[in-house]
């Protein structure tokens, strides 16, 4: 009657995906932020009262769950800007836990105080998802601007985590936390933890004071990045410790192959998004847009007007309009390649044009793999 | 006997799965998967029923002969009791 975990999500999302079913969705609770990173592609300052005003309210989050629970939604993703500056987080969390999602909660950890830690342990998400932002005060100041919220991050990991709640740690790789993988990785293995690197850093969607492209690393110090990843990974393979990093991506929560060398399947060559965007998975922006993703603005369908169900279905039709990327399709680096119509429309303003940035990753992830070959 | 306050269960891409609400996350950790038949016992247990009511409800259903049904609700109601989802 009952099955393992995994077998059951893999199998629920695969016939979500070919029905055309929405199963998982993130809610952008706010773009607000007590954080100011670098490289974020969203967050606005906690005190700017213009970005509050037209956050959605209580009742209306909670209408939308509501409605998206009875449109199919079962894998629920509170994010933000971040989600524990709304004086309402716990209502809203509350109510959620009632309606039959599973839910996981993104967080940069620094506002989650033992109170805190002690009512999620009450009714605990299926996952907290923290992201450590350096390894040290000093990093943490660089990227973050707040040099304190790395020993609160810690703190609030650990609590999280004597507490028994699933907690995982990502890290996303920019200049200031390039050098700092070992350590990262350091503080995972103390903790029994597998430590999620998040590679890919897009240009901005609406964040005012940061300079993501300006932050990221470059096609080539982003392979050296990853070549470093992969050698120390074998180090502790040869040490019997397994399966220590997973590559990942904060918006689509894609799993992306942790090898360079593992292709990706692509079974449904007529929709352009690789993922379930669009398909099964849907974002819903601060103020109340539907997106397929994240990273993108457009196309976008308004569920508060038209109610959740006829929104969804409207934004999956837009998606079957967006063309797939042909010099892509036909590109031999394809499979060392994590193109997809979001990064490409961030990168380029269009969905269908090759990213320059992208392309060179690969190429250079190719390059690369011929030379050990050789 | 009678299905647990604080479980849903819900019809996901045309699977049956029984998700826990609230506080029971704490005791039942995860979601749990319901066959056809099994689904259709949950919702009778969700109002009081008794195990005949049960092979009644999968007599009407199935074409099955009665002996058949009452393993299979026998069984059915072993397990849920034992994963502690009724009263
Ligand atoms: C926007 S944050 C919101 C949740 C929470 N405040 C946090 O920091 O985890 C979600 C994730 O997106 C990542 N992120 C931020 N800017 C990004 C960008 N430009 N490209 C890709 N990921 C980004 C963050 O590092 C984080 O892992
Ligand atoms: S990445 Fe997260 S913590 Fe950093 S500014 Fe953006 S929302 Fe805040």
């Amino acid at each position: 009657m009952s099955l393992r975990w995994g077998e059951l999500y893999s199998q629920l999302i695969s016939g979500a995906r070919e029905r055309k079913e929405l199963i998982s969705a993130s809610f952008e609770l706010t773009a607000r932020c007590n954080l100011q990173c670098k490289m974020c592609y969203v967050s606005h300052s906690v005190n700017d009262l213009k970005t509050k005003a037209k956050e959605l309210t209580t009742a209306e989050w909670i209408r939308l769950a509501e409605e998206a629970r009875d449109a199919g939604l079962l894998f629920l993703t509170l994010t933000g800007g971040e989600v524990f500056i709304r004086e309402d987080f716990k209502t809203i969390y509350e109510k959620f836990m009632q309606m039959g999602f599973v839910i996981q909660i993104y967080t940069n950890g620094t506002l989650l105080t033992k109170d805190h830690v002690n009512w999620l342990a009450s009714i605990p998400p299926s996952k907290v998802s923290i992201t450590l932002y350096g390894a040290s005060r000093k990093t943490y100041q660089e990227v973050t601007g707040y040099a304190e919220g790395f020993d609160k991050t810690i703190r609030a990991i650990d609590d999280l985590l004597a507490k028994g709640i699933t907690t995982e740690i990502k890290t996303t790789v920019i200049q200031g936390t390039r050098y700092e993988f070992d350590a990262l990785l350091d503080i995972a293995l103390q903790r029994k933890l597998q430590l999620g690197i998040v590679n890919y850093v897009s240009p901005n969607r609406e964040c005012s004071h940061s300079d993501p492209v300006g932050n990221r690393l470059s096609s080539q110090e982003l392979l050296q990045y990853e070549i470093h990843m992969s050698e120390r990974e074998q180090q502790l393979t040869a040490e019997n410790i397994k399966d220590i990093t997973k590559i990942t991506d904060a918006v689509t929560e894609e799993v992306m192959p942790a090898k360079l060398d593992v292709v990706r399947l692509k079974d449904t060559p007529a929709l352009a998004f690789p993922c379930l965007a669009g398909t099964s998975a849907a974002w819903v922006t601060w103020d109340g847009r539907l997106l397929p993703c994240g990273l993108l603005d457009i196309p976008e369908t308004n569920p508060l007007e038209k109610g959740f169900k006829a929104a969804w279905e409207e934004l999956k039709n837009k998606c079957t309009l967006i063309p797939v990327c042909k010099e892509c399709q036909e590109c031999k680096y394809q499979s060392l390649c994590e193109h997809c119509p979001a990064r490409l429309f961030r990168e380029t303003g269009y969905y269908d044009q090759p990213a320059p940035y992208l392309c060179e990753l690969a190429q250079s992830r190719s390059v690369y793999k011929d030379r050990m070959k050789a | 006997m009678k299905i647990r306050d604080g479980f849903m269960l819900r019809e996901i891409a045309g699977q049956w799965v029984v998700v826990p609400l609230g506080e029971k996350v704490v005791e039942f950790n995860g979601i749990m998967t319901l066959s056809q038949s099994g689904a259709l016992l949950w919702q009778v247990l969700e109002k009081n029923a008794s195990e005949e009511d049960l092979v009644e409800v999968i007599l009407k259903e199935y074409t099955i002969d009665k002996e058949t049904a009452e393993t299979d609700v026998r069984e059915f109601v072993s397990i849920i009791r034992e994963k502690n989802l009724i009263n």
